[in-house]
């Protein structure tokens, strides 16, 4: 059986969908089947992301109202054979979800992959409940500033109220992903540090990525950041992607980045 | 032009003599602090340089335009704004506080409210957003960012900048805790600020 692990963050626009996408796709890297599940009803955008948006055919609520097999509308990824996508529906909205439905997409996805990893709606209403019902774990995405953290700590509330696991009495396990940390910032303490925010949350980090303007270009062209091996953040995501599947890798420091000579040199030509 | 909007806290006060209004104030003044007293009816040198002394801001017969009903501050101007709450609080702290101890070692996130009628040993944060309403006491050993409502007889907090602390329905103003834990505590309807364990490190 899989391990479904939810992507939540609360507040829109943290990197939820960037980070499902690459770390979907560094899972399978990792020589793991994984499905990613876009549960972002009427607001679809995983697809593009990862550069599939002109292969869908059908979407998730099509296959939970049994109009069409799970098989025909899993789309596998052109990066690994073992990552596929499971579209949201574009056309409907978060209404149409229930929980009857989504425990066996679930339980259906379990069956065939190794990991199945759902990228939730920002907020904190029915979708996003919806997405946590049924997770085993959930990666929160946070960025290094108040309002971030705050929606955060909200949403791991209701996490740890209304998932089905939570409810049998069990505890869902949660990893931290701080995303767009700036170094700068951080040094000169305009921006929270890790430890402060770890402090406020208490859940393990599983990974720190810094703010990369290659994230940008890598979503519109749908190429996921993971795989432009240069990039800081590619890295970063391929670090936590490992770390997910079980391997021991080292933090690193990603708020001193190295200053030696060779380093200045090399930033003289970017 | 650069214009600042700050809200004021004003205490009404209508003078008949002077005693009175030097035993109200020795008791009170950390309290009203950040306030603007009003003193109405007839000031005298002697009130004057005993709240210049105190470091209060005062005027001296200005009316406002209230929000509140005035009932309200009639019974400010003549006792302490303490002993309104503490008429109803006895029966509930007699037999509950003294019996039952809750520990709790949970961090209370933004969203979560604990609503408790017994006392409370609190070890871990209370996060931006989170509630606290209790009716006993309560102590929190970690860092309070959220809102807490107290009723008990005591309560111990760190310094805490971004909390709002009520205690009776008076807001404890964080300036006067300190790093380390702080007793605030009810005796003779007044509220007092107390640092403990001075030379234990919690730390």
């Amino acid at each position: 059986m899989g391990i479904v692990i939810a992507v939540i963050s609360g507040k829109g626009g943290v990197g939820k969908t960037t980070t499902t996408a690459n770390v979907g796709v560094g899972i399978a890297l990792n020589d793991k089947k994984c499905v990613v599940v876009d549960f972002d009803i009427g607001q679809r955008n995983l697809d593009m992301i990862l550069g599939l948006e002109n292969r869908v055919v059908f979407d998730m609520v099509q296959v939970m109202d049994g109009e069409v097999g799970l098989k025909q509308a899993l789309i596998k990824s052109k990066i690994s054979p073992n990552l596929s996508f499971l579209a949201a529906s574009q056309t409907k909205d978060k209404s149409v979800l229930n929980s009857e439905k989504i425990l066996k997409l679930i339980n259906d996805l379990k069956a065939d992959f190794d990991y199945v990893i759902l990228d939730a709606p920002a907020g904190i209403e029915t979708g996003y409940e919806h997405t946590i019902e049924f997770a085993d774990r959930a990666i929160i995405v946070v960025n290094p500033e108040v309002s971030s953290i705050r929606d955060a700590d909200r949403a791991i509330g209701i996490l740890d109220s209304k998932s089905q696991k939570v409810k049998d009495g069990e505890e869902v396990f949660k990893y931290l992903i701080i995303n767009r940390i700036n170094p700068k910032m951080v040094k000169s303490g305009e921006m929270l540090s890790s430890e402060d925010i770890l402090d406020i949350l208490n859940i393990p980090l599983v990974g720190k990525i810094p703010e990369d303007t290659a994230i940008i270009d890598a979503s519109n062209q749908g190429k996921p950041i993971i795989l432009n091996k240069k990039s800081e953040a590619g890295q970063a995501y391929e670090r936590i992607a490992g770390r997910l599947c079980g391997n021991e890798i080292d933090m690193q420091d990603v708020e001193n980045p190295k200053s030696g000579i060779l380093h200045k040199f090399k930033g003289m030509f970017k | 032009m650069k214009t600042k909007q700050s809200s004021v806290k004003v205490l009404d006060v209508t003078l008949t003599n002077n005693d009175d209004f030097v035993t109200f104030f020795d008791r009170n003044y950390i309290v009203f602090q950040n306030h603007l007293i009003v003193l109405h009816g007839e000031s005298n040198a002697f009130i004057e340089k005993y709240l210049n002394d105190k470091k209060l801001n005062f005027m001296v017969n200005a009316e406002f335009k209230k929000a509140r009903p005035t009932k309200e501050i009639q019974a400010q101007e003549t006792q302490t704004p303490k002993e309104l709450p503490k008429k109803e609080e006895p029966p509930v702290l007699e037999h509950k506080t003294k019996t039952t101890l809750k520990v709790l070692d949970k961090l209370v996130r933004s969203g979560q409210e604990l609503n408790i009628e017994s006392d409370l040993l609190l070890l871990n944060r209370v996060n931006s957003g989170g509630k606290i309403n209790i009716n006993g006491n309560l102590i929190i050993t970690e860092i309070v960012e959220g809102s807490i409502r107290c009723n008990g007889d005591f309560m111990m907090l760190k310094s805490s900048p971004k909390a709002n602390i009520v205690f009776h329905e008076v807001e404890v103003d964080n300036k006067y805790l300190t790093e380390r834990l702080n007793r605030v505590e009810l005796k003779n309807n007044e509220i007092t600020i107390t640092p403990v364990l001075k030379e234990t490190n919690w730390g």
